[in-house]
Protein backbone atom coordinates (compact mmCIF):
# COMPACT_ATOMS: atom_id res chain seq x y z
CA UNK A 1 0.00 0.00 0.00
CA UNK A 2 1.30 3.38 -0.91
CA UNK A 3 1.23 5.99 1.83
CA UNK A 4 1.00 9.50 0.58
CA UNK A 5 3.15 11.89 2.59
CA UNK A 6 1.99 15.43 2.84
CA UNK A 7 5.11 17.55 2.12
CA UNK A 8 5.33 20.79 4.07
CA UNK A 9 7.22 23.71 2.54
CA UNK A 10 10.08 25.05 4.70
CA UNK A 11 9.38 28.36 6.37
CA UNK A 12 10.87 30.70 8.95
CA UNK A 13 8.32 31.72 11.55
CA UNK A 14 8.13 35.49 11.49
CA UNK A 15 4.96 36.03 13.46
CA UNK A 16 6.82 36.92 16.65
CA UNK A 17 9.38 39.13 14.89
CA UNK A 18 7.50 42.35 15.65
CA UNK A 19 7.13 41.33 19.31
CA UNK A 20 10.86 40.77 19.65
CA UNK A 21 11.64 44.04 17.86
CA UNK A 22 9.27 46.02 20.08
CA UNK A 23 10.72 44.41 23.17
CA UNK A 24 14.19 45.55 22.11
CA UNK A 25 12.88 49.04 21.30
CA UNK A 26 11.36 49.36 24.75
CA UNK A 27 14.65 48.21 26.28
CA UNK A 28 16.67 50.84 24.38
CA UNK A 29 14.09 53.55 25.08
CA UNK A 30 14.28 52.85 28.79
CA UNK A 31 18.06 52.57 29.01
CA UNK A 32 18.92 55.50 26.70
CA UNK A 33 19.97 58.69 28.41
CA UNK A 34 20.60 61.96 26.68
CA UNK A 35 24.03 62.85 27.96
CA UNK A 36 25.57 66.28 27.53
CA UNK A 37 28.58 65.90 25.29
CA UNK A 38 29.36 69.52 24.56
CA UNK A 39 31.42 72.07 26.40
CA UNK A 40 34.28 74.53 26.39
CA UNK A 41 37.67 73.30 25.27
CA UNK A 42 40.73 74.34 27.21
CA UNK A 43 44.39 73.40 26.83
CA UNK A 44 46.70 73.24 29.78
CA UNK A 45 50.21 74.53 29.13
CA UNK A 46 53.13 72.14 28.78
CA UNK A 47 55.08 72.09 32.00
CA UNK A 48 58.51 72.57 30.42
CA UNK A 49 57.73 75.51 28.18
CA UNK A 50 55.22 77.59 30.10
CA UNK A 51 55.40 81.08 28.61
CA UNK A 52 55.57 83.74 31.27
CA UNK A 53 52.56 85.96 30.87
CA UNK A 54 53.26 89.33 32.34
CA UNK A 55 50.72 91.84 33.51
CA UNK A 56 51.91 94.48 31.03
CA UNK A 57 50.95 92.39 28.04
CA UNK A 58 47.92 90.59 29.45
CA UNK A 59 44.38 91.53 30.37
CA UNK A 60 43.68 90.44 33.90
CA UNK A 61 40.16 89.35 34.91
CA UNK A 62 39.69 88.88 38.62
CA UNK A 63 36.49 87.16 39.74
CA UNK A 64 35.33 87.99 43.25
CA UNK A 65 32.38 86.20 44.89
CA UNK A 66 29.44 88.39 45.94
CA UNK A 67 26.72 86.33 47.59
CA UNK A 68 25.43 83.87 45.02
CA UNK A 69 26.79 86.02 42.19
CA UNK A 70 30.18 87.45 41.22
CA UNK A 71 31.94 90.74 40.59
CA UNK A 72 34.21 90.90 37.55
CA UNK A 73 37.25 93.15 37.81
CA UNK A 74 38.94 93.63 34.45
CA UNK A 75 42.32 95.35 34.76
CA UNK A 76 41.20 96.53 38.22
CA UNK A 77 38.02 98.12 36.82
CA UNK A 78 34.76 96.64 37.96
CA UNK A 79 32.49 95.84 35.02
CA UNK A 80 29.45 93.82 34.05
CA UNK A 81 29.96 90.51 32.30
CA UNK A 82 28.37 91.86 29.11
CA UNK A 83 30.88 94.75 28.99
CA UNK A 84 33.96 92.52 29.00
CA UNK A 85 33.68 91.75 25.28
CA UNK A 86 33.40 95.46 24.43
CA UNK A 87 36.46 96.24 26.57
CA UNK A 88 38.59 93.48 25.04
CA UNK A 89 37.71 93.85 21.34
CA UNK A 90 39.76 97.06 20.61
CA UNK A 91 42.75 95.61 22.46
CA UNK A 92 42.41 92.42 20.48
CA UNK A 93 42.20 94.37 17.21
CA UNK A 94 45.61 95.90 18.00
CA UNK A 95 47.13 92.58 19.06
CA UNK A 96 45.19 89.42 18.11
CA UNK A 97 47.53 87.31 20.27
CA UNK A 98 46.74 89.27 23.40
CA UNK A 99 46.83 87.14 26.53
CA UNK A 100 43.90 87.17 28.92
CA UNK A 101 44.33 85.80 32.43
CA UNK A 102 41.25 84.61 34.30
CA UNK A 103 41.91 84.69 38.01
CA UNK A 104 38.90 83.44 39.97
CA UNK A 105 38.81 83.70 43.74
CA UNK A 106 38.89 80.21 45.36
CA UNK A 107 35.47 80.92 46.91
CA UNK A 108 33.85 82.13 43.67
CA UNK A 109 31.32 79.77 42.09
CA UNK A 110 32.65 77.77 39.14
CA UNK A 111 29.91 79.06 36.82
CA UNK A 112 31.35 82.61 37.05
CA UNK A 113 34.64 81.33 35.65
CA UNK A 114 32.74 79.54 32.86
CA UNK A 115 30.78 82.76 32.14
CA UNK A 116 34.00 84.77 31.82
CA UNK A 117 35.63 82.03 29.72
CA UNK A 118 32.57 81.95 27.45
CA UNK A 119 32.70 85.72 26.95
CA UNK A 120 36.36 85.47 25.95
CA UNK A 121 35.63 82.65 23.54
CA UNK A 122 32.85 84.72 21.97
CA UNK A 123 35.30 87.64 21.62
CA UNK A 124 37.62 85.19 19.76
CA UNK A 125 40.46 85.51 22.27
CA UNK A 126 43.12 82.99 21.25
CA UNK A 127 45.23 82.95 24.38
CA UNK A 128 43.27 82.39 27.55
CA UNK A 129 45.15 81.45 30.69
CA UNK A 130 43.60 80.15 33.89
CA UNK A 131 46.50 79.74 36.32
CA UNK A 132 46.00 77.36 39.21
CA UNK A 133 46.65 78.49 42.78
CA UNK A 134 50.01 76.68 42.74
CA UNK A 135 51.01 78.42 39.51
CA UNK A 136 50.02 81.80 40.93
CA UNK A 137 52.21 81.18 43.95
CA UNK A 138 55.06 80.20 41.63
CA UNK A 139 54.58 83.33 39.54
CA UNK A 140 54.73 85.46 42.66
CA UNK A 141 53.93 89.11 42.20
CA UNK A 142 53.10 88.92 38.49
CA UNK A 143 49.42 88.63 39.30
CA UNK B 1 -37.07 47.80 -8.25
CA UNK B 2 -34.83 45.38 -6.46
CA UNK B 3 -32.07 46.88 -4.38
CA UNK B 4 -28.76 45.14 -4.48
CA UNK B 5 -27.32 44.01 -1.22
CA UNK B 6 -24.41 46.22 -0.18
CA UNK B 7 -21.13 44.40 0.21
CA UNK B 8 -19.63 45.45 3.53
CA UNK B 9 -15.83 45.75 3.53
CA UNK B 10 -14.21 43.88 6.40
CA UNK B 11 -12.37 46.32 8.67
CA UNK B 12 -8.83 45.47 9.66
CA UNK B 13 -5.62 47.20 10.74
CA UNK B 14 -2.73 46.59 8.33
CA UNK B 15 0.10 45.09 10.33
CA UNK B 16 2.37 43.90 7.54
CA UNK B 17 4.72 46.88 7.88
CA UNK B 18 4.75 46.75 11.70
CA UNK B 19 8.01 44.79 11.81
CA UNK B 20 9.67 47.22 9.37
CA UNK B 21 8.72 50.22 11.52
CA UNK B 22 9.83 48.43 14.65
CA UNK B 23 13.21 47.55 13.16
CA UNK B 24 13.69 51.09 11.88
CA UNK B 25 13.17 52.41 15.42
CA UNK B 26 15.40 49.67 16.79
CA UNK B 27 18.26 50.63 14.47
CA UNK B 28 17.80 54.30 15.43
CA UNK B 29 18.15 53.55 19.13
CA UNK B 30 21.06 51.18 18.54
CA UNK B 31 22.95 53.87 16.64
CA UNK B 32 22.18 56.80 18.94
CA UNK B 33 22.62 55.03 22.26
CA UNK B 34 25.92 55.77 23.94
CA UNK B 35 27.05 54.11 27.11
CA UNK B 36 27.29 56.81 29.74
CA UNK B 37 30.26 56.25 32.00
CA UNK B 38 29.23 58.87 34.52
CA UNK B 39 25.76 59.47 35.88
CA UNK B 40 26.62 62.02 38.56
CA UNK B 41 23.80 64.51 38.83
CA UNK B 42 25.27 68.01 38.60
CA UNK B 43 23.82 71.39 37.62
CA UNK B 44 26.10 72.29 34.74
CA UNK B 45 26.99 75.93 34.09
CA UNK B 46 25.71 77.49 30.86
CA UNK B 47 27.64 78.87 27.90
CA UNK B 48 26.95 80.14 24.38
CA UNK B 49 30.10 78.69 22.83
CA UNK B 50 30.12 74.89 22.87
CA UNK B 51 32.07 72.27 20.99
CA UNK B 52 31.65 68.52 20.79
CA UNK B 53 33.69 66.56 23.30
CA UNK B 54 35.43 63.32 22.14
CA UNK B 55 33.34 60.29 23.07
CA UNK B 56 36.02 58.23 24.81
CA UNK B 57 37.27 61.07 27.01
CA UNK B 58 37.99 60.51 30.69
CA UNK B 59 35.43 62.17 32.94
CA UNK B 60 35.97 63.98 36.22
CA UNK B 61 32.67 64.93 37.83
CA UNK B 62 32.74 67.41 40.72
CA UNK B 63 29.66 67.79 42.89
CA UNK B 64 28.66 71.05 44.57
CA UNK B 65 30.19 69.89 47.85
CA UNK B 66 33.48 68.92 46.20
CA UNK B 67 32.97 65.14 45.93
CA UNK B 68 34.96 63.88 42.93
CA UNK B 69 33.90 61.03 40.61
CA UNK B 70 36.44 59.69 38.14
CA UNK B 71 36.09 57.54 35.02
CA UNK B 72 38.81 56.68 32.51
CA UNK B 73 36.22 56.77 29.72
CA UNK B 74 35.63 53.02 29.67
CA UNK B 75 34.68 51.92 33.18
CA UNK B 76 31.85 53.42 35.22
CA UNK B 77 32.85 56.38 37.38
CA UNK B 78 33.72 55.94 41.03
CA UNK B 79 34.32 58.32 43.92
CA UNK B 80 37.93 59.38 44.20
CA UNK B 81 39.96 61.34 46.74
CA UNK B 82 41.42 64.59 45.50
CA UNK B 83 44.94 63.30 46.20
CA UNK B 84 44.35 60.24 44.00
CA UNK B 85 43.33 62.26 40.91
CA UNK B 86 46.99 62.76 39.96
CA UNK B 87 47.70 59.02 40.07
CA UNK B 88 44.52 58.10 38.18
CA UNK B 89 45.14 60.76 35.51
CA UNK B 90 48.80 59.75 35.15
CA UNK B 91 47.72 56.13 34.67
CA UNK B 92 45.32 57.16 31.89
CA UNK B 93 47.95 59.40 30.25
CA UNK B 94 50.46 56.56 30.26
CA UNK B 95 48.21 54.65 27.88
CA UNK B 96 47.26 57.61 25.70
CA UNK B 97 49.17 60.87 26.00
CA UNK B 98 46.58 62.75 23.89
CA UNK B 99 43.62 61.70 26.01
CA UNK B 100 40.89 64.28 26.56
CA UNK B 101 39.66 64.96 30.08
CA UNK B 102 36.15 66.24 30.62
CA UNK B 103 35.43 68.30 33.72
CA UNK B 104 31.77 67.92 34.60
CA UNK B 105 31.47 70.24 37.56
CA UNK B 106 28.46 71.75 39.29
CA UNK B 107 28.06 75.45 38.47
CA UNK B 108 27.66 76.33 42.13
CA UNK B 109 30.75 74.42 43.28
CA UNK B 110 33.51 76.59 44.75
CA UNK B 111 36.21 77.30 42.19
CA UNK B 112 38.78 75.98 44.66
CA UNK B 113 37.69 72.38 43.94
CA UNK B 114 38.11 72.83 40.21
CA UNK B 115 41.44 74.59 40.74
CA UNK B 116 42.78 71.67 42.77
CA UNK B 117 41.69 69.16 40.13
CA UNK B 118 43.20 71.29 37.34
CA UNK B 119 46.49 71.44 39.24
CA UNK B 120 46.55 67.65 39.57
CA UNK B 121 45.80 67.27 35.85
CA UNK B 122 48.57 69.72 35.00
CA UNK B 123 51.00 67.69 37.07
CA UNK B 124 49.86 64.53 35.26
CA UNK B 125 50.80 66.33 32.01
CA UNK B 126 47.22 66.41 30.74
CA UNK B 127 46.88 68.87 27.86
CA UNK B 128 43.36 68.59 26.50
CA UNK B 129 40.54 69.56 28.80
CA UNK B 130 36.89 70.27 28.11
CA UNK B 131 34.49 71.81 30.59
CA UNK B 132 30.99 70.45 30.10
CA UNK B 133 28.30 73.11 29.81
CA UNK B 134 24.65 73.44 28.94
CA UNK B 135 23.39 75.61 26.11
CA UNK B 136 22.69 79.14 27.33
CA UNK B 137 19.21 80.39 26.56
CA UNK B 138 19.26 83.56 24.49
CA UNK B 139 17.32 86.50 25.88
Amino acid sequence: MKIKKKSQGPEIPTASMADIAFLLIVFFMVTSVFSVTRGLEFQLPKQETTPQTTQEEAIHIHIIPAGSDCIFEVDKQQMALSDIQRYIEPKLARNPNKFVIIDPDPDAPYRCMVDAFDELKLARVKNISIPTQAEKEAWGDIL
Amino acid sequence: MRLRRQVRPVSYIPTASMADIAFLLLVFFLVTTTITVDRTNVGLPTSMERTEVPKDAAVIAIEEGGVIHFSDGKAQSHVLNLNDVLLAAAFVMEKNSLKWFVIKADGNARYQYIDQVMEQLRQARVRNIAMLTQQEEVG
